[in-house]
């Protein structure tokens, strides 16, 4: 399914509750969308980093199973636009099943 | 050349070095964690390198993404070398305080004229403040993005109004020397550029300006 402009708000609620690295994140997204949302992967780091140069996540390089990884973690903005973004979705799709339910 | 390299290749293409290190990097990492978990989902070695690869996507899509937010190889060039000239000045002293004198010739001469009723003390006063203005930039505390994007506001209000006071009512005829201005304007544009791809610690001193 397209879900094209929703993906930099994907990334922030999978970092919302733990910092994660790429990999995991893209399969965050995947598995709690049941497969429906599903994406390029190559695109998901191109987004990070925009999320980075934006300030609403960090990078720093923590080890997994003996490999080091880039981690990401959401900052106290990031917080802020995500609350922002979910209102804004909820709005918007309550106004779209309203329509589309009267159909 | 694996189907990995050929994918890099492609997603990397007119990146900065530092850019493309990065991209390497963390795409080896990605590759790497989908091939296992492909392995470990009973895929063959082969399989797995395929589907990695394949769900990264179209290399050229992430490459118009990675150039939206990573630096290119033109715009770490222009980083590097984007205040040649101020380098070039301070590099001489004789030539740093000639220059800096300039616009303060300008500025007195331009007094001068304007109590003798000269026709030139305009022309002249517009020239040494857009001078002085260009020169005294690296000496004013312009250190945060705030400061430096007034100071853009004004530096591009005072150029445009030196054109406009230098010629007076023969601006229209001499519009032609507008074409003077694309080249700032270009390397303003690159700035912009620049300026949204760099986290603000990272920005060096003429990036402000």
């Amino acid at each position: 399914m397209n879900f094209k402009g929703t993906l930099p708000t994907l990334i922030l609620e999978a970092l919302r509750r733990e910092p994660s690295h790429g990999y995991r994140i893209a399969q965050r997204i995947k598995e709690r969308s049941r497969g429906v949302l599903d994406f390029k992967e190559g695109t998901l780091y191109p987004a990070l980093h925009k999320l980075e140069n934006e300030g609403l996540v960090e990078s720093y390089e923590g080890v997994e199973s003996g490999r080091t990884r880039r981690y990401y973690r959401i900052t106290k903005s990031g917080h802020g636009v995500l609350t922002k973004d979910r209102a804004e979705w909820r709005k918007l799709s309550r106004a779209v099943t309203t329509i589309l339910g009267e159909a | 050349m694996t189907a990995l390299d050929t994918w890099l290749k492609q997603a990397t293409r007119h990146l900065s070095k530092d850019s493309t290190a990065q991209v390497r990097t963390e795409i080896q990492e990605h590759y790497e964690s989908a091939r296992e978990a492909a392995t470990q989902n009973g895929a063959t070695a082969d399989e797995a390198d395929r589907l990695a690869v394949h769900d990264l996507g179209n290399a050229k899509k992430a490459n118009r993404q990675y150039r939206e937010v990573l630096l290119t190889s033109d715009e770490a060039k222009m980083l590097r070398e984007g205040n040649w000239e101020a380098r070039a000045v301070c590099s001489r002293p004789w030539l740093k305080w000639m220059l800096l004198a300039m616009p303060l010739a300008a500025l007195f001469a331009a007094a001068t004229l304007f109590f003798t009723g000269s026709p030139h003390a305009w022309p002249l006063f517009a020239g040494g403040t857009g001078i002085g203005l260009l020169f005294a930039a690296p000496f004013l505390p312009i250190y945060t993005p705030s400061r430096g994007r007034v100071f853009r506001v004004v530096k591009w209000v005072v150029l445009l109004s030196v054109f406009g006071l230098a010629f007076g009512k023969d601006s229209q005829t001499w519009l032609w020397l507008g074409y003077s201005f694309l080249w700032p304007a270009w390397i303003e544009w690159k700035r912009i550029s620049i300026r949204r791809k760099l986290p603000v610690s990272d920005w060096p001193r003429h990036l402000y300006l």
